[in-house]
């Protein structure tokens, strides 16, 4: 990719939106990833993990505001668009629609769906957009925590015949949805490639199933006999349906806005 | 396989000591370096260490009052 840094209003009108297309999914992933981790700070399979959840959870938070932030230079004004969008307007990865049932799609959400978001942001940061290459890069190095601990706990569960099947079918429901997020390959992605903002869907691809190949091979999953799902939606650059209700009621803060005093 | 016990040592700057700031419990070596990090972020740590504590070598347990409060006991 070409060294000169952009920002938003270096670029054309189809690709300034691609690329806020780009940046609300990784900031609504990370939004919604925290509140899934946060789920577990009480009631994870230890006082250890339970610490480690609460601290992926603030993480994810920070990165998501950090994302969030990111879209003032399109015009955007970031409160509305952290309080007030409705869950159908949530461009989040798809496995985090719902709770995770079990501690094994906690560890599967953390190699599966985190990974994901992290091979996104490793592309997104060598890019030429100017506030990715400097605000990326700390993320990244926090995500380096995530992936030490799903990648342990991932072994762990594959090596118990109690855990492995859930972690097999936790593995199964989220990867083609994930497939289908991390490579996209539809022409708002094609014109953040050709722009240079991030690296083309199938190279992205090829890298995420690098990443998780030998994790997700230990819980019987063949990544590279899972297809991407054939669904599609290209407005948010995610599937077509949407968070729960409820989630989205969190990620908005609505239970006490009213409270809030700015 | 149970979890074992790491015992955490920290320094805050360049050329301090290492200090005992605490344990964890973990399974792995991986998961003891994450919990570690993780439970004692309070301090902008140089330098953050784990080690499972059956890799600790008594050195003076026969001695002073370890002996002692041993003798006390039997």
């Amino acid at each position: 990719m070409s060294e000169a840094r952009i920002q938003a209003g270096d670029l054309d009108e189809s690709t300034r939106a691609a690329l806020q297309r780009l940046i609300l999914t990784l900031a609504d992933t990370k939004r919604l990833m925290g509140l899934r981790y946060s789920d577990w700070v009480l009631g994870a399979p230890s006082i250890e993990t339970g610490i480690a959840a609460s601290s992926m959870s603030q993480d994810e938070w920070g990165h998501a505001r950090l994302l969030y932030a990111m879209l003032k230079g399109f015009g955007v004004t970031p409160s509305v668009i952290e309080h007030e969008r409705p869950a159908a307007a949530y461009a989040s990865m798809d496995p985090l629609d719902g709770a995770f049932p079990d501690w094994a799609a906690v560890v599967a959400g953390m190699v599966v769906v985190d990974g994901a978001a992290t091979t996104a942001l490793e592309a997104f940061s060598r890019g030429r957009f100017a506030p990715a290459a400097s605000r990326v890069p700390k993320m990244l190095a926090e995500e380096e925590f995530h992936a030490s601990l799903g990648a342990a706990w991932y072994r762990r569960l594959a090596g118990a015949p109690e855990a492995v099947e859930r972690l097999r079918a936790a593995t199964e429901v989220m990867l083609p949805a994930t497939l289908a997020w991390v490579g996209a390959s539809d022409a708002a992605a094609a014109a953040l490639a050709d722009g240079g903002l991030t690296a083309a869907g199938p190279e992205i691809l090829a890298a995420y199933r690098d990443r998780v190949r030998k994790l997700v091979a230990m819980a019987g999953v063949d990544v590279d006999a899972v297809a991407p799902a054939a669904t599609w939606d290209p407005a948010r650059g995610r599937g077509p349906g949407a968070p729960e209700e409820e989630v989205v009621e969190r990620a908005r803060g609505d239970r006490n806005r009213a409270l809030l005093v700015e | 396989m149970d979890e074992t016990t790491y015992d955490v040592f920290a320094r805050k700057n360049r050329g301090d000591v290492l200090y005992h700031i605490g344990y964890v419990n973990a399974f792995d070596d991986d998961m003891a370096k994450v919990y570690a990090w993780k439970t004692y972020d309070e301090e902008s740590w140089f330098e953050m260490c784990v080690v499972p504590r059956p890799a600790i070598i008594p050195v003076n347990r026969n001695q002073g009052p370890f002996a002692k409060s041993r003798g006390a006991a039997s």
